[in-house]
């Protein structure tokens, strides 16, 4: 059985092989040049202490590979969609099951050995494409310290393994279900974008109970390493979230004293800030936030520390490893019950 | 005598269509067994139920002692050839022989090498490149070479020539006569002439139903061809079973199966051949309207 | 003929209406809260100062990436769609059925490739509308839609990009004759070409237009510009711009002449105002300017069509290539 797999699929692993070696050469390349650009900076800005605003100037690498790297988001989808859902559909769709399911193995063990086999080469080419990205990123996670977050999480560490192992196994169910292998594929590429999007923008921030800091105004917060920002804003004195229009990564919008727009404190405090016109004095500025400390008026910052990073990971991966044993499970159970 | 196959109210529905209802058949070991109805009559289910490719949904069937079952030792007792030879189109014959070898438990390919040489089928180029009878002797081949004690052939002739279709019904002999009674062959298709050369029984199905099981020979001795100027048949359907009559103004023609000695003078009793007798059972069980067309050809 | 490609896309057709109607279901309800958002702000922001604008994403975050997501909607067009018109018919045989109509290989191609490639064109013509239209608060607040990756959103590219994928896929079918191989191709072809376009050939559609000004200070261009390039160039002809090294305003200390080093060796917010006027003076003398080169606001439609133009030409060259290939090959 193995032997028939790797003779099917011999041109594909070849071409797959041509195609992730050029990527890697690519990624080696632009990493190494990356790695040494940033050693080099980091040593000239220690010795000229001006290591703090490095992250506004320093541009690491180039844009396009920084594309690519991006685009590797897609790879786990193209696996489910070009191994996993052809696995089951295309040998039914050419009738070739007759025979392979009249030989002397039965269908489970057919389908265990096939999946099994192809499962892990979608592990080693996507952990392979992961493994390089985490490293090229090396560089730019310390320089932007945003590892953590929305987008650049998903396409390090062992989250890809997790979402390919989850597409593989989406495809190998859907081309079970539907034995044919185009509409396989098109189930495959919504179900793993539905998936992805739900886990990502519902499931992933409430994975572990996020903290909540307050400080004062006009003081600041960074939360050390690389964190995830979830929410940022100022509470009043009753403790409850003053809506002001805000953005993910606590930048605000409006005229600001301190960071907070003046339309949203209190009376007092806004005739301190005088006529909307004239841009803040230095001095007004802190009459204004002298007042609005007075008000009970604070700051606070939503997020996930950078410590609970690898915890995130693991959970959703665990998460996508389970879905996917939940669909091989229906696959197995349309390859064997169903009539060949 | 063991029996090959033996099938007892053996039915298939899907969603709408019933494909198999109330198939009862025996077929004893190392038969040559004919599989023959027109199309849509359920052969090629019939053969997939037996093979374990699909399930039954009504009826109990037993291959070669058991139910077809997901099992290794089953399945390495089987040979099955469908109807579209599916090969892998990329894999050349080589390449097909080397995975059964991995596949199976007894594999013999170096007969089947031996056997695709002498008929010039070159073993190293793609399956899909090959010609149509290329490829079932190929398929077939594949199937022998597991050394199966059953072996279901659907309709491996039908896209084969004259001569590609000699040469495979002689492969086919051939191996039963070398594999010395331990091979039984059910061969479905409706090419009558080549399978009474090759069959020694019979299955003969129409309309979804069962209308004939049984030895040739003895089929045919019991079957006789009656043509008679009487109008009334009355007395003799009430002492034999008449399979088809067609009723002319002149004469009447029925295929009868005899229960006991023809009496009546006024009938010309012949013998019947096999071509005659399915295409009797598949007129009786035609649609009203094509029974007209049964009789096209004969004396008006 | 034509009714032959509507019988065979019948369902495929429902889906992907299905699916644009969810798409955009979620982006007119997201888009519409954002532009109360955004009418909500706009007296407070412009009552003093402007507003500050960062990169910031104004709106609700499953919006943002659901627009973000629509990059991919021209790639999902062609492979879906493109890549399996030929090689699925010559795979199952049922070009055999097709081509021995009366009608023509080719006729049959354009027929089936023509209808095809214009639902590509409507769909992706209609998430580009829909992204545009909700990004309409986004572009008066940030004026980034010249950007990349947003200028791939919105306007008319995205109906060029969709195109072309299509028509990229119907290629690499009759080329390759196998569905999957040409899947892959299709993926494959259609970043690397995107990327090769955008990265190198956008910037040079139209001359650019290069401001000078003081080394020390800041010129923005007027709203809605794409920049390319910014820094300090000196009197040769050196460009610097941003890096690691110890530097001024993005020079390096070590470019400056020693002549106005000394002036400038401090924080520049810490020099008082005639300080930075006799270290400006200076850079100035020994021939050091600042520079942006940028497209300018108005070239931002101009850009948009010729991007689509070259998208439509390839996909108009790709056509040809699949009508000779498949009138030359044997089915």
């Amino acid at each position: 059985m193995s032997w028939l797999i790797w003779r099917t699929y011999r041109a594909q692993a070849v071409a797959t092989g041509a195609v992730l070696a050029a990527f890697a050469a690519l990624v080696i390349i632009t990493g190494m040049q990356m790695a040494s650009q940033w050693h080099s900076a980091v040593v000239t800005c220690t010795a000229s202490h001006s290591c703090g605003n490095l992250s506004s100037t320093l541009f690491l690498g180039s844009r396009t590979v920084g594309f690519l790297v991006i685009m590797t988001l897609g790879v786990p989808a193209v696996l489910g969609m070009l191994c996993g859902a052809p696995l089951v559909a295309q040998e039914v769709e050419a009738g070739t099951s007759q025979f392979a399911w009249t030989q002397s193995i039965t269908r489970r063990r057919w389908l265990a050995v096939k999946a099994g086999w192809l499962l892990l080469a979608a592990v080693c080419v996507c952990g392979v494409v992961s493994g390089l990205v985490t490293w090229w990123s090396g560089p730019n996670n310390a320089l932007q310290a945003n590892a953590f977050a929305p987008g650049r999480f998903d396409i390090m560490g062992i989250v890809p393994v997790g979402y390919a192992v989850f597409a593989m196994a989406l495809g190998i169910a859907a081309g079970a279900l539907l034995r044919r292998t185009l509409p396989a594929v098109g189930l495959t590429l919504a179900g793993f974008i539905a998936v992805r999007f739900v886990v990502f923008g519902w499931v992933r921030p409430h994975l572990m109970s996020a903290v909540t800091t307050y400080f004062p105004l006009n003081v600041g917060f960074t939360p050390a390493g690389s964190f995830w920002q979830l929410a940022a804003g100022y509470v009043g004195a009753d403790g409850q979230p003053i809506t002001i229009p805000q953005s993910t990564n606590g930048q605000v919008l409006g005229t600001a004293a301190g960071g907070i727009p003046v339309s949203s404190l209190p009376a007092p405090c806004q005739a301190l800030a005088g006529s909307g016109n004239t841009p803040f004095t230095r001095t007004s500025e802190h009459a204004v936030l002298a007042c609005a400390q007075a008000h009970h008026i604070r700051a606070f910052l939503t997020y996930q520390p950078a410590g609970r990073y690898w915890a995130f990971q693991g959970i959703e991966t665990g998460i996508f490893v389970l879905l996917a044993a939940a669909l091989l499970a229906v696959a197995f159970a349309a390859v064997t019950r169903r009539d060949a | 005598m063991n029996t090959a196959i033996e099938t007892q109210g053996l039915s298939k529905r899907y969603r709408r269509v019933t494909a198999l209802s109330d198939c009862s058949i025996t077929v004893p070991e190392s038969r040559i067994c004919a599989l023959i109805g027109p199309n849509g009559a359920g052969k090629t289910t019939l053969l997939r139920l037996l093979a374990g490719l699909a399930r039954p949904t009504g009826g109990d069937v037993c291959v070669l002692g058991g139910t077809p079952r997901q099992d290794p030792e089953f399945l390495a007792g089987i040979g099955y050839l469908a109807q579209d030879i599916p090969l892998y189109r990329r894999l050349t014959a080589e390449d097909h022989l080397k995975a059964g070898a991995h596949l199976n438990p007894r594999w013999d390919g170096e007969s089947a090498r031996t056997r695709l040489r002498e008929l010039a089928i070159p073993l190293d180029r793609a399956a899909g490149t090959l010609s149509g009878g290329q490829r079932a002797q190929v398929a077939l081949a594949l199937t022998l070479a597991k050394r199966p004690r059953l072996l279901l052939l659907d309709e491996p002739v039908a896209a084969l020539d004259p001569l590609a279709r000699r040469h495979f019904l002689g492969t086919l002999t051939a191996a039963v006569a070398e594999s010395g009674g331990e091979l039984t062959v059910v061969l479905s298709s409706h090419l009558i002439a080549d399978l009474e050369r090759v069959c020694d029984h019979i299955v003969l199905l129409a309309e979804s139903r069962v209308q004939l099981c049984g030895d040739i020979d003895t089929l045919l001795a019991e079957h006789k061809v009656l043509v008679g100027a009487r109008k009334d048949t009355s007395a003799l359907e009430r002492a034999h079973t008449v399979v088809h009559a067609v009723r002319t103004a002149r004469q009447s023609t029925l295929l009868v199966r005899l229960d006991g000695p023809v009496l009546d003078p006024a009938y010309e009793v012949s013998d019947v051949n096999l071509e005659e007798l399915v295409l009797g059972y598949m007129g009786a069980s035609a649609a009203p309207a094509l029974a007209h067309l049964t009789a096209v050809g004969e004396d008006q | 003929m034509t009714w032959l490609v509507w019988r065979q896309y019948r369902w495929q057709a429902a889906i992907a209406a299905l699916l644009l109607a969810v798409f955009a279901a979620v982006v007119i309800a997201t888009g519409l809260q954002m532009a109360a958002q955004w009418h909500s702000m706009l007296p407070a922001c412009t009552r003093s100062s402007p507003c500050s604008a960062t990169s910031a994403s104004l709106g609700s975050q499953v919006g943002h990436d659901l627009v973000v997501l629509s990059l991919a909607v021209p790639v999902i067009l062609g492979f879906l769609w493109g890549a399996p018109v030929v090689a699925h018919e010559l795979e199952t045989g049922t070009v055999n059925f097709a081509w021995a109509q009366s009608v023509t290989k080719t006729r049959w191609l354009l027929v089936k490739a023509g209808w095809l490639l214009l639902a590509a064109a409507v769909w992706g013509g209609a998430v580009g509308a829909l992204v545009t239209w909700w990004s309409g608060p986004r572009n008066a607040f940030y004026s980034e839609q010249f950007q990349p990756n947003y200028f791939d959103q919105q306007g008319i590219v995205p109906i060029g990009y969709a195109v072309f994928a299509t028509a990229l896929g119907i290629a690499a079918g009759a080329l390759t004759r196998r569905t999957l191989v040409a899947i892959a191709v299709t993926i494959g072809g259609f970043i690397g070409v995107r990327l090769l376009i955008s990265q190198t050939l956008r910037a040079h559609y139209m001359a650019a237009v290069t401001a000078y000004y003081n080394p020390l200070g800041y010129y923005s261009p007027p709203g809605g510009a794409w920049v390319l390039s910014t820094g300090v160039v000196d009197k040769y002809g050196h460009v610097f711009s941003g890096g690691s090294a110890p530097q001024v305003n993005g020079v390096p200390v070590t470019a400056i002449p020693a002549s106005c080093r000394g002036l400038l060796f401090r924080d520049l917010n810490t020099l008082s105002r005639g300080q930075v006027h006799q270290a400006v003076s200076c850079m100035q003398a020994s021939g050091f300017r600042g520079f942006t080169t940028y497209q300018p606001a108005s070239h931002y439609w101009p850009f948009q069509g010729i991007e689509t133009g070259i998208y439509l030409a390839l996909a108009a060259a790709l056509l040809a290539v699949t009508v000779l290939v498949i009138r030359h090959r044997d089915a």
